[in-house]
């Protein structure tokens, strides 16, 4: 047994990996701190894991600034780079949100009976394993990633006991899940035994060298493809999303929404990009994607994903149900940057991505915040709100004015930047297809607006102001100063994006 | 006829084949499980069978991490359908229409 | 057809007949120690493929774990009307050519690539190679996949476990919590 050539990782790699060790031990020492308080003292774990959030993100900013070359680590199965770093931030960001948030929401702490920590110390384990998501090179922490913040997210979904609708909904994500990853495995299998390799490089290497059978590539791309849109719920594997959103409680909706969407893009990016498209050397790459038709294919499912998602939101009266339609119709919009695998489409969805996360954790946590004094998500009950809360409602009107996607706020920018990288390359009819869907998506995000503003609530209904917690103010201020200031003023972010890509591309 | 590594590849499509049409045809979720199993066993055979015939021993590592990551998630499925059977005395999906509109 | 070939075709009829049946029978019973053949079957390919530390891992890990867990399940869920209503033949045609579609992409994919595989040489022992590559190369995963089992394991007990007590019981449970405050300071 020969060990001379085997890549043993040293614990030096560790520096490049703090915030992710950071919030591993963040994870034990608040369910630690739940296990002392006996179940009883879910402050504990709520002060560790903001604590832990917030010095992982320290971490991840100071990373950031330092700048730097991409570094792979751990035997060379994960990779810490400039899009590793964008996507720990945005992470932690909507972990960091989703954390204080919940804090003083009453579908979390006001349960008696039930442990109230388990939310805290879940959410901290779900965004490290979402950061490793990010990161991974390697087939295997590919698989093993994905089945980490699945595994993390069914219990999520299945956490609010009390209601059947919650339970049902978890055992659905988990079966469905089950099966989905079964099937991408299925072809990362087909992937190693084509190329004989695991890391992405490896892969890519094989392909060009062997002689491919585009057959066979188009089977087991699509194969893969499977299980990863399942992680993002596009079309035709979404069923679940609508029911879990539902289903969970809100704040475990909110941080669905967005995090392991934005993982399981990052995770995409980084797969596709590599094995597929340019890699180290841009010429060698279009045989690949010709031979398999990819654009066709990922211009199909994007056309499809988003004018499903717009036309089912628009029948909806439940809000949290017409948000979860809705961010499958953005997944159609992202979907839209990965029809060319080219840089500037691949900046435009991390660009995207970030100002998505702003603008639809806000609007679920205005939903959360409703919902602690009227328990209710239905549009109906939502009437007059406005008035009774006008600071709310009017970050709920800049959320979904962004949602939509209307100048001056961050969302157009995001679009216009997927718009122009497709337009870029003649895909005319997609770009026409993603406006007018933007214009169905302005009809139903109206809808709540109209409902919060412009409608009277029913006679002899409770018109007192409401009293929001400033916790929540402060977070919903956090998410909406940027969701109106990117509208303007994005070039950083811009800039920061491609940087991300750039380094990807010129990068190892 | 020599056994190659397409005999192995063609049983493993079968048998992911078989695991698929039972999900989509079953409706006890304990049952859909178990079809799952059986895609994930297809795909260890196909590693195994890779990992041989290259000749490396990546295909292994790939395995055991497959048998710890479906033990994770039978338990994690299975404590899901036994805290959902306590509520409503059935694992059939088709009974749970709470959600559906 | 020589011995090999016998071994290898009555390994494979163990793990496709009896995945069939776990599909096809309407009691759940059978269907699960129908999945335990075909996993014996499974194990009985590894050993085949020269996969020694497999086949055994497969009998402990999936026979000796997850099966034990499914049968668990089956006993513990077991209601008398288990048959399904669903046994038509109406809704057995088209997941029947949808089948059909999957099997034949599937055969064409295995026959048709060049996998680019080396002439066999005779099959080594594995374990030690598995172990050296855990150890070193593959460490990182190995740890990764403990953080996740032990997710798994928590996730799993915050599922299954009751509710503490009543709501009666919660609300002593609190007096006893304030009075525990009350003596701590």
């Amino acid at each position: 047994m020969e060990l001379l050539n085997l890549n043993i990782p040293s614990w030096s790699d560790l520096a490049y990996w703090r915030p992710e060790a950071i919030l591993c031990g963040t994870f034990l020492a608040a369910l630690l701190g739940d296990l002392i308080g006996r179940g009883r003292r879910p402050a504990i774990s709520f002060v560790i894991s903001v604590f832990g959030l917030i010095t992982a993100g320290a971490y991840s900013v100071a990373a950031v600034l330092h700048g730097g070359a991409a570094h792979t680590i751990m035997g060379d199965l994960i990779i810490v780079d400039g899009m590793a770093a964008f996507f720990r931030l945005l992470f932690i960001l909507a972990g960091l949100a989703t954390v204080l948030f919940s804090w003083t929401a009453e579908e979390i702490m006001g349960r008696k009976r039930e442990n109230k920590a388990e939310f805290f110390y879940l959410t901290v384990l779900m965004t490290a394993a979402m950061m490793v998501m990010a990161e991974a090179r390697d087939l295997l922490m590919l698989f093993l990633s994905m089945e980490a913040v699945g595994l993390v997210s069914y219990v999520m979904a299945g956490y609010m006991r009390t209601s059947l609708r919650s339970t049902e909904a978890s055992l659905k994500y988990v079966i469905f899940g089950a099966v989905s990853s079964g099937i991408m495995l299925y072809g990362l299998s087909l992937l190693y035994g084509m190329t004989g390799a695991m890391t992405f490089d490896g892969i890519r290497a094989g392909l060009l060298a062997g002689e491919v059978n585009g057959l066979s590539l188009l089977i087991t791309v699509i194969l893969i493809l499977a299980g990863m849109s399942y992680k993002i719920a596009a079309v035709p594997f979404h069923f679940w999303c609508p029911d879990v959103y539902e289903g969970a409680p809100t704040p475990v909706a909110a941080i669905f929404s967005v995090g392991p969407k934005a993982a399981g893009f990052a995770l995409m990016i980084r797969f596709f990009y590599t094995t597929l498209a340019a890699g180290a050397d841009p010429s060698a790459s279009a045989p690949l994607i010709e031979l398999i038709n990819w654009p066709l294919l990922m211009a199909v499912i994007a056309a499809v994903t988003m004018t499903y998602g717009n036309l089912v939101a628009l029948r909806q009266l439940n809000v949290k149900r017409m948000l979860a339609y809705s961010s499958i119709s953005h997944v159609g919009y992202l979907l839209m940057g990965f029809v060319l695998l080219t840089d500037a489409g691949l900046a435009a969805i991390l660009f995207y991505l970030a100002v998505y996360t702003l603008m639809n954790l806000g609007a679920f946590f205005v939903v959360v915040a409703l919902n602690n004094h009227i328990k209710s998500e239905e549009l109906d009950d939502y009437a007059g709100i406005g008035f009774r809360a006008p600071w709310l409602g009017t970050m709920m009107v800049i959320f979904l004015a962004s949602l939509t996607g209307v100048p001056p706020f961050a969302g157009f920018a995001g679009k216009f930047y997927v718009f122009t990288a497709v337009m870029d390359r003649q895909w005319f009819w997609l770009a026409i297809l993603a406006a007018l869907n933007s214009v169905v998506g302005l009809y139903y995000y109206f809808r709540v607006v109209k409902a919060m503003f412009l409608t009277r609530p029913a006679e002899g209904a409770d018109t007192t102001p409401l009293k929001i917690h400033w916790l929540q103010y402060t977070v919903l201020a956090v998410l909406a100063v940027p969701t109106l200031v990117l509208g303007f003023w994005f070039g950083p972010l811009k800039v920061l994006a491609d940087q991300a890509i750039g380094l990807l591309s010129t990068g190892m | 006829m020599e056994i190659t590594l397409s005999h192995y590849l063609l049983l493993a499509g079968a048998v992911f084949t078989t695991g698929m049409v039972g999900f989509v045809i079953r409706r006890n979720a304990i049952v859909m499980l178990m079809c799952v199993e059986l895609m994930l066993s297809s795909t260890n055979i196909v590693f195994a069978a890779f990992s041989r015939f290259h000749g490396n021993a990546d295909g292994h590592v790939f395995v055991l991490m497959n048998f710890a990551v479906a033990a994770a998630e039978a338990a994690i499925g299975l404590a899901i359908l036994v805290e959902i059977f306590r509520r409503r005395r059935t694992v059939n999906v088709d009974d749970f229409k709470t959600l559906m509109e | 057809m020589t011995a090999a070939d016998l071994i290898f075709y009555a390994l494979a009829a163990l793990t496709l007949v009896p995945a069939l049946w776990v599909v096809g029978s309407p009691n759940i019973v059978h269907a699960g120690f129908n999945l335990l053949l075909t996993l014996l079957g499974v194990a009985g390919l590894f050993a085949w493929l020269g996969a020694d530390f497999l086949a055994v891992a497969q009998l402990m890990v999936y026979i000796g774990g997850v099966l034990v867990l499914v049968l668990f399940t089956v006993m513990m869920t077991r209601v008398p009307q288990a048959r399904e209503a669903d046994s038509g033949a109406k809704r057995a045609i088209l997941p029947g050519l949808f089948a059909l579609g999957v099997l034949v992409v599937l055969l064409l994919v295995a026959t048709g690539t060049h996998w680019g595989a080396p002439a066999l040489t005779d099959a080594q022992p594995t374990t030690a190679e598995i172990g050296a590559n855990f150890m070193t190369s593959y460490i990182f995963p190995f740890e990764y996949v403990s953080l996740v089992l032990l997710a798994a394991l928590i996730g799993a007990a915050i599922l299954i476990r009751e509710p503490r007590g009543t709501e009666e019981d919660d609300e002593a449970g609190a007096a006893v919590e304030t009075a525990e405050e009350e003596v701590q300071s």
